[in-house]
């Protein structure tokens, strides 16, 4: 038989099952932890696709203005589409009101953007992390579809079940019996996401290759940078 | 529907939302707004990925999972809500707030999809704002229940799902609807919506009395929505009570079901 | 008798050659036909005032709506033919409801007048995308005031579509009159009680008939209470101090 006909015949004589999976999971994990006047976005680099690592440094978090910072998490694809489009809503805002955007406008702005894709949502978790007009930092987390929240601290992402409990304990101080809580400072906040990545690095798969660190303060926003295991 | 789904139907360089962004003016709806796959896919139509019940292996988890109630009686109508969501079995948050304020006179409860019922009563808000602009008075609650379950039938068995109480006080007096997403809208006294809501109506129906006063009738929401933290697992984390006056609603405390527990063991 | 404006004032999609839109300036003539309407911004809030023209004894002055509310923080007074207004100001409400629920914050005075003055150029035939709304220019002629965060703000919008920003407007037929009175009275650290004082001051040199609690309508928006109608007893304290 010639090569052709070998190729056609196995072709159309093995049935075929369509479908069509639009989603995957590409990992990673991503914090925020709001401070009096500084919030703190951090997330890991990786992403990866089943056992394989895409990429080392793919940052899942975006600095959204000079007050907000975003991070995704789950599936990359989507998490940027939705970064892409919500960065040419800011824009618009920006020149038909001619002022900066808010963190509370933007969450809303969020939200909503989630929900108009309810009937084919984007396979996200944002966090968002920023300045609010009064100073003081704030943390939204939202679901796939949009329903959100304002929050002290929070962790999404596939370390979220490791990381989330180990900050209700040292942010929230949750079922705590002690009266002198200390006051959650900039260093502290900072510490607390290293060691939450790092450990979230030791027992989760997805976690791991950079941590990148968003801080956001009244004067600005700066990034540091910490690498985690590679393994 | 169909027109709407027309209207998109062919144009995979255009997202459905950002072309109406465009034609806006004056005439925004919300509706609109809702970007639908503009190509067939039969795996994300009939589930959208989204719907527990339609797909067991659903990958996108939304949160879910509550205990609601609200009751008349003589000073007004009593709302309690729980605060947790579900996401799955990992327990997305504690401190959701479930009861939605509409506006400074009109409430509504939280069930079912967050998100859905976050952005249908928003919508509803904006609603009832440019009826009172245009009117000069303020919507009833009865057309303002009917304005939402008419907004969200036309996406029924699309995946919505939604289970909310819309309570207020108007021309006629208190008022309690239930609305849901399959289109159903009942006037009552009591209602309790939710996986817990059994568990509730057994100390809510027990205690429930028209003539209670304020103070008992709020202490009734509360003990009902604690003991159904502590038989329902997808319900939990605290109480949060509001009472709907003459003036419009008050929101009246938010109480952790751990202090709770130990309060109602007498210790 | 127009023997200048020639044929060119029969489209309203043509041009003359000196390069004018006949139309256009008609309906800016149309607002000196109305009743005049006055507008002052302090910096404790703006007030409106307006003339109604009570033209039978037997008409209930009540009806006449000349100040019309667009949301909590905004307010609009309007001169010329006031059924126009009803599309612009259904609009302008639409747009700072549509603003908040989208971004959870109030618009900006700015914004939701430029949204109006988007209204205003949508007559004639419809281009691409766009539906016309109207078969010619509105004739009517708008005082929005409000308070946002850059404080107590005075916008004037006219038929063309244009927008200016005013410390004291006055519109309608006796607006020549008014505005100039205003240039003289007119104070950067005016109080809103003298503003109130003085827009009525201001109406009463212009108005045929004698003032008084029911043949003029006046309005206030201030960052303490928003907008506001003020009622017949209100109005006449403020007449009392005339």
């Amino acid at each position: 038989m010639n090569p052709v006909d070998f190729y056609n015949e196995t072709l159309t004589s093995v049935p075929t099952e369509h479908g069509f999976y639009p989603y995957e999971s590409n990992g990673g994990t991503a914090l925020a932890i709001a401070g009096e006047d500084f919030c703190v976005v951090a997330s890991d680099t990786r992403q990866s696709n089943g056992y394989l690592i895409n990429a080392r440094y793919a940052p899942k978090a975006f600095k959204m203005s000079e007050k907000a910072v975003l991070a995704n998490s789950v599936f990359a694809a989507d998490g940027n589409a939705l970064v892409r489009r919500l960065t040419q809503r800011i824009q618009w805002y920006k020149h038909s009101h001619e002022k900066e955007i808010s963190i509370t406008a933007l969450a809303q702005l969020v939200s909503n953007t989630l929900y108009y894709k309810r009937f084919f949502p984007f396979y996200t978790q944002v966090l968002l992390g920023g300045i609010d007009e009064s100073g003081a930092g704030v943390v939204y987390s939202f679901d796939p579809v949009g329903s959100y929240g304002l929050e002290v601290c929070r962790a999404n992402g596939t370390a979220s079940a490791l990381i989330q409990p180990f900050l209700d304990n040292q942010v929230e101080f949750k079922n705590v019996q002690f009266d002198d809580k200390p006051r959650m400072t900039l260093d502290r906040a900072i510490c607390i996401a290293k060691d939450a990545f790092t450990s979230a690095t030791e027992r989760d798969i997805y976690t791991g290759d950079h941590l990148e660190i968003f801080i956001i303060k009244q004067d600005g926003i700066t990034i540091e940078s910490y690498p985690l295991k590679k393994d | 529907m169909d027109a709407f789904v027309n209207r998109f139907k062919g144009s995979s360089t255009f997202l459905a939302d950002e072309i109406s962004m465009l034609d806006g003016f004056g005439s925004y709806d919300a509706v609109k707004e809702f970007s639908q796959p503009v190509f067939e896919i039969p795996a994300v139509q009939n589930a959208n990925c989204t719907d527990e019940k339609s797909d067991s292996e659903c990958r996108i988890k939304i949160e879910h999972g509550t205990t609601t109630l609200a009751f008349k009686f003589q000073g007004g109508i009593i709302v309690a809500v729980d605060s947790r969501a579900s996401a799955g079995n990992y327990i997305a948050s504690q401190t959701v707030k479930k009861v939605i304020e509409i506006n400074p006179y009109l409430l509504g409860t939280m069930a079912g999809g967050a998100a859905d019922c976050q952005f249908w009563q928003r919508e509803l808000g904006r609603h009832c704002r440019l009826y009172e602009l245009r009117n000069k008075e303020r919507i009833s609650v009865a057309a303002a229940s009917k304005l939402l379950a008419n907004m969200v039938y036309p996406y029924k068995r699309m995946g919505i799902s939604m289970g909310t109480m819309v309570t207020g006080w108007d021309k006629t007096g208190p008022n309690l609807f239930y609305v849901d997403s399959d289109g159903s809208r009942y006037k009552n006294d009591v209602f309790s919506v939710g996986s817990g809501a059994t568990f509730a109506y057994g100390v809510l129906d027990s205690g429930l009395d028209y003539e209670l006063s304020t103070n008992d009738a709020i202490e009734l929401g509360r003990r009902s929505i604690y003991q159904a933290t502590y038989r329902d697992a997808a319900s939990g984390g605290s109480v949060r009570i509001y009472h709907v006056e003459k003036e419009g609603w008050k929101f009246i405390g938010l109480y952790d079901v751990g202090k709770l527990h130990w309060e109602y063991c007498g210790l | 008798m127009f023997l200048t404006r020639s044929e060119y004032d029969r489209g309203v999609n043509t041009f003359s050659p000196e390069g004018r839109l006949f139309q256009v300036e008609y309906a800016i003539e149309a607002i000196k036909l109305g009743s005049t309407a006055v507008g002052i911004q302090t910096s404790e809030g703006v007030v409106l005032a307006v003339e109604k023209r009570v033209t039978s004894p037997l008409l209930v002055s009540s009806s006449i709506e000349k100040i019309m509310e667009i949301d909590t923080h905004l307010g609009c007074a309007m001169s010329g033919l006031t059924a126009d207004s009803r599309t612009m100001i259904d609009h302008a409400r639409v747009e700072a409801q549509n603003h908040h629920f989208t971004y959870n914050e109030k618009i900006k005075v700015e914004s939701v007048t430029q949204a109006v003055c988007d209204l205003a150029l949508r007559f004639g035939e419809s281009a691409h995308g766009e539906e016309s709304i109207m078969s010619r220019p509105f004739g009517v002629a708008l005082l929005i005031a409000g308070v946002d965060e850059k404080g107590p703000q005075l916008y004037h919008a006219d038929p063309s579509g244009t927008f200016m920003q005013y410390d004291a407007k006055a519109i309608g037929s006796g607006s020549e009159g008014a505005q100039t009175e205003l240039q003289e009275e007119y104070d950067k650290s005016i109080s809103l009680v003298n503003a109130e004082t003085l827009s009525l001051k201001v109406l009463k040199q212009v108005m045929e008939e004698k003032l008084n609690n029911t043949n003029v309508q006046l309005a206030s928006i201030t960052p303490e209470h928003g907008f506001r109608i003020y009622s017949e007893e209100e109005l006449q304290v403020v007449i009392d101090r005339l």
